[in-house]
């Protein structure tokens, strides 16, 4: 076979090569990086702006209204469940999670270890109690530090809807309240609204 | 007589105390209660024009009226007053950026915040510095996509 009856053998396989590249290139799926701090109106369903916003306002709202917080006595605080009462699959640890970061940059709080953290912090303890570590350097047991105050509260949605249009709107309620006299130090509720036009 | 006299006498005392508080109650570098720095910032709209900044190519057709600040503590807080003076309703986002006294930045970059403004309202959007190290802030803000 000559070189030119080779390369006329080929040209097919690379045309369709060439298409194959093209199409894929013209039609398949475009991803691109976006800002995770774009308002995000894809549905009116809870979404990442609502997590940031709520989560935001709530935080300012702790650091300028609870007078233990405010007053730069850096109490210890635990975050207990926020009950998710909406319709919809919210993760409200998202929220709470979100918060506490911000707090805890605030060097304002600090977090003592709370419910869904419990296990993994005794198991962590016992781990270090074995035979296997210098007991010298070991974590003692008995030593964790206790929350003066907890975090709690809900989310709750009311959703309105006709052929024409669909109304959502939630409201975030948190409270802190002293573990040792039972009293309400500070509470707070944001809200959100929705509205979609079909 | 007498007490006319007197009368004048203490207005007067009161008017001078009055315009001598004004510029007392201002530290050196602030404006408003807002930290200006070395800029001239002899009026309101001076303080909107260096706090402000608008991004984004939509621009919505609102005014920064009013900048105001104080402290709760030892974190800044901040109100800043948005007017709409059109019949529309204005659907802009905001944010804030916090900068240290060195001018570097103080926090993580916040995510934008949706706000309606009605026709012919206003709104104050309120914050407060996510840590003491904030000493110096800009509103940004852009229309809704």
């Amino acid at each position: 076979m000559t070189s030119t009856s080779f390369a006329l053998f080929r040209l097919p396989s690379v045309l369709v090569l060439a298409t194959a590249l093209a199409l894929t290139a013209c039609g398949g799926p475009k991803t691109k990086y976006g800002d995770a701090g774009s308002v995000e109106t894809v549905t009116n369903q809870f979404g990442s702006t609502d997590l940031q916003m709520l989560a935001e306002q709530m935080s300012q709202s702790m650091l300028s209204e609870a007078p233990v917080i405010s007053s730069g006595n850096l109490p210890i605080v635990t975050v207990q469940e926020v009950k998710n009462k909406t319709s919809e699959y919210i993760d409200t640890r998202a929220i709470t999670n979100r918060m506490r970061a911000t707090l805890q940059k605030s060097r304002k709080v600090r977090f003592a270890t709370d419910q869904a953290e419990m296990q993994k912090q005794i198991d962590e303890i016992q781990r270090q109690q074995s035979e296997y570590y210098d007991q010298n350097k070991s974590t003692e047991v008995g030593k964790m530090v206790g929350a003066g105050f907890r975090v709690s509260g809900e989310i709750t949605s009311i959703v309105k809807e006709d052929k024409n249009i669909k109304d959502v709107y939630y409201q975030l309620f948190l409270s802190m309240t002293n573990i040792q006299t039972g009293i309400e130090e500070w509470s707070d509720t944001k809200e959100i609204r929705k509205t979609t036009e079909k | 007589m007498k007490a006319v006299t007197l009368v004048i006498a203490l207005l007067a005392i009161a008017l001078a105390a009055g315009c001598g508080t004004k510029k007392g109650f201002e530290k050196p570098g602030f404006a408003f209660g807002c930290p200006v720095g070395e800029s001239k910032i002899s009026s309101m709209e001076d303080l909107v024009k260096a706090k402000v900044a608008k991004e984004g190519s939509k621009s919505p057709d609102v005014e920064i009226e009013e900048i105001r600040c104080t402290t709760t503590g030892d974190l800044m807080k901040i109100d800043v007053v948005v007017h709409n003076d059109e019949s529309d309703v204005e659907r802009l986002q905001y944010k804030f950026r916090w900068m240290d006294a060195e001018g570097m930045r103080a926090a993580d970059e916040e995510s934008w915040k949706p706000l309606l403004l009605y026709g012919n309202s206003r709104q104050t959007v309120t914050t407060i510095a996510p840590n003491a190290k904030a000493r110096d802030f800009k509103f940004i803000f852009m229309g809704q996509e």
